[in-house]
């Protein structure tokens, strides 16, 4: 379905800019989802959108997309030898983390802006304003939290930390960093295809576009997008945690119902 | 075709899931056991969180022993007041298990506790197993082998509040069948199993219970302990995962039935002694991921 209807949007897109003047305003950014509601069903496996739009570029431009999702709190643990056997033994809370973080541009960011101007603009895993919390463990008994960025946050959190963190999101699928994955057209046309995985957390999402010229921000637009459990997959999960006695005595009594269909299904062979 | 598991929330192959219920089925059809040590371990395996790994085998084990313990009811090898005393105990040590459980979650330990206990208790009893079912094979192979007491009296039995176990020709302080349920309670919550493979050798090597009520009587008071570990999992930490538990339970009813009927090919002994094998091997495995270093030290779980 995607395809189609992407090449039908794209199409309508191009004429449309085709047909108003290229200097007609200033700097214009216009972006959209091929879907702006991502249902989990029961059969979801992962899905394919089309994130798309339109810019007034020249050559050299660059265009940068940020996907991310619900804010969240991360358990970063760090295990060592202890005894013989490998134990967690050190335990660090990232907090205003987001759940889903995935970075689509053009090029690789570090050769279309500075770090400061990165940073500045909110892009990539080493600008997000995290906050750090070490949570005692064997060096430390006190507590330490500090507001900072991934990348300032090296004062109290070693670079080793940050880099961990990075690549066990995106080890579990959850963030990414996917460069060259903006294909442009005409400096009008941006598009990129943002895989969903099959773990991908429910909520609402936020989708940022920025349009780069010479290593500064041009201009910048936002969309957003919504995640959730839809069909019998939402019920269950509601039922699970609005009336969770009530679910637990229905799993009961679905045990011992099944259990005893069973027992009489293979008693009569 | 793969499913969205709306608890677990990942998404698995649906022939996965009832595959490893056929398969684990199978096996303790075969062996006469619940298969929790098995399936939990699997669970974890496949990407099943942890905690949703152990509380939704609770939730199967419920079922499986219900059809396990009927046929066992009809034959009358249920003690049901001895299952009811190690029942109390267990209902009140799986209480105990799933508060531990949430506490080591809390605090990022309890993955490691899980494998040790899968270790240290799967080490025990799979070492036990081996070496009685080897004892039997070399003993049948030379005649004239002297039978032992049924059970020997030692301190235990000097213990106050003695009950009369008619069914299990017994007469004993029930703070002992009491200790033993709340203890295995406790372990059937935090490693996601019945314990079905401790409560039966305490039954009949700490109890002295008579073989042919064993059986019965463990898989009637594991219903209790599993119910109420799915009841308060649920309440607690919404982990029971229902649909996951339905696809595997689909398979291990029909993999139960195979392995029943393929254990009458094999002899008692050789039987246990190949049960002691696969208890070992489940034990190497999970101790060998304990002692080896991890491919990353670092780790990051998502925290709601």
């Amino acid at each position: 379905m995607s395809r189609q209807n992407s090449v039908m949007i794209m199409l309508g897109l191009w004429l449309m800019l085709a047909v108003v003047p290229a200097s007609a305003a200033p700097q214009r950014l216009v972006a959209d989802l091929s879907q702006n509601n991502v249902e989990i069903t029961s059969s979801y496996h992962g899905t394919e959108l089309l994130l798309f739009g339109a810019f007034e570029g020249s050559d050299g431009d660059d265009v940068v997309l940020l996907v991310s999702g619900p804010q969240i709190r991360l358990a970063q643990r760090r295990s060592d030898k202890v005894a013989g056997i490998w134990v967690n033994v050190e335990t660090n809370i990232w907090e205003n983390a987001p759940s889903f973080y995935y970075v689509f541009s053009t090029r690789p960011l570090a050769e279309i802006a500075t770090p400061d101007t990165l940073r500045a603009a909110r892009i990539g895993a080493r600008s997000l304003p995290l906050e750090f919390t070490r949570q005692g463990g064997a060096h430390n008994g006190h507590e330490q939290s500090a507001k900072a960025t991934t990348a300032n946050a090296a004062t109290i959190a070693s670079a080793d930390m940050i880099g961990g963190l990075i690549r066990n999101m995106q080890d579990m699928g959850l963030w990414a960093e996917k460069t060259a994955a903006v294909t442009l057209q005409r400096n009008m046309l941006f598009r990129a295809t943002l895989d969903l995985p099959k773990n991908v957390p429910p909520g609402n999402y936020e989708v940022r576009v920025v349009h780069f010229r010479d290593g500064d921000v041009l201009s910048e637009e936002m969309t957003g997008m919504k995640i959730k459990k839809a069909g019998l997959s939402a019920l269950i999960y509601n039922f699970a945690h609005d009336y969770s006695a009530f679910y637990g005595l229905f799993a009961i009594v679905f045990a011992v119902c099944s259990g005893w269909l069973a027992a009489v299904a293979f008693r009569r062979k | 075709m793969y499913i969205y598991l709306p608890i677990a929330e990942v998404s698995m192959h649906i022939g996965i899931i009832i595959g490893l219920g056929g398969g684990v089925g199978f096996l303790s059809g075969l062996f006469g056991v619940g298969g929790g040590f098995l399936m939990t371990p699997l669970l974890i395996f496949f990407g099943i969180p942890p905690a949703v790994a152990v509380s939704t085998e609770a939730n199967q084990i419920v079922a499986s022993s219900v059809s396990g313990v009927l046929a066992h009811m009809r034959r009358g090898n249920v003690d049901f007041k001895m299952g009811g005393i190690l029942m109390l105990g267990g209902v009140i040590g799986s209480s105990l298990g799933v508060v531990l459980f949430s506490f080591l979650r809390s605090i990022g330990q309890i993955d490691l506790v899980i494998k040790l206990s899968y270790v240290v208790f799967l080490g025990i009893i799979g070492a036990l197993m081996l070496a009685e079912s080897l004892r039997t094979i070399m003993r049948s192979r030379k005649p004239g082998g002297t039978r032992g007491k049924l059970h020997q009296h030692n301190w235990l039995h000097g213990l106050p509040f003695k009950m009369r176990f008619r069914r299990s020709k017994l007469y004993i302080s029930a703070i002992l069948p009491l200790a033993i349920g709340a203890f295995v309670g406790v372990l059937a919550a935090i490693m996601g199993v019945g314990g079905g493979f401790i409560m039966v050798p305490a039954m009949i090597y700490l109890l002295g219970m008579p073989t042919s009520v064993v059986v019965g009587t463990s898989l009637f008071q594991i219903i209790f302990v599993t119910a109420n570990v799915t009841l308060l999992q649920s309440i607690q930490t919404q982990t029971v995962d229902f649909v996951l538990a339905g696809l595997l339970l689909f398979g291990a009813v029909i993999g139960a039935q195979f392995g029943s009927r393929a254990s009458s090919v094999l002899r008692g002994e050789q039987l246990r002694g190949l049960l002691a094998l696969l208890v070992l091997a489940v034990c190497v495995k999970i101790g060998y991921d304990l002692v080896v270093r991890p491919e990353d030290l670092l780790s990051v779980e998502l925290l709601k």
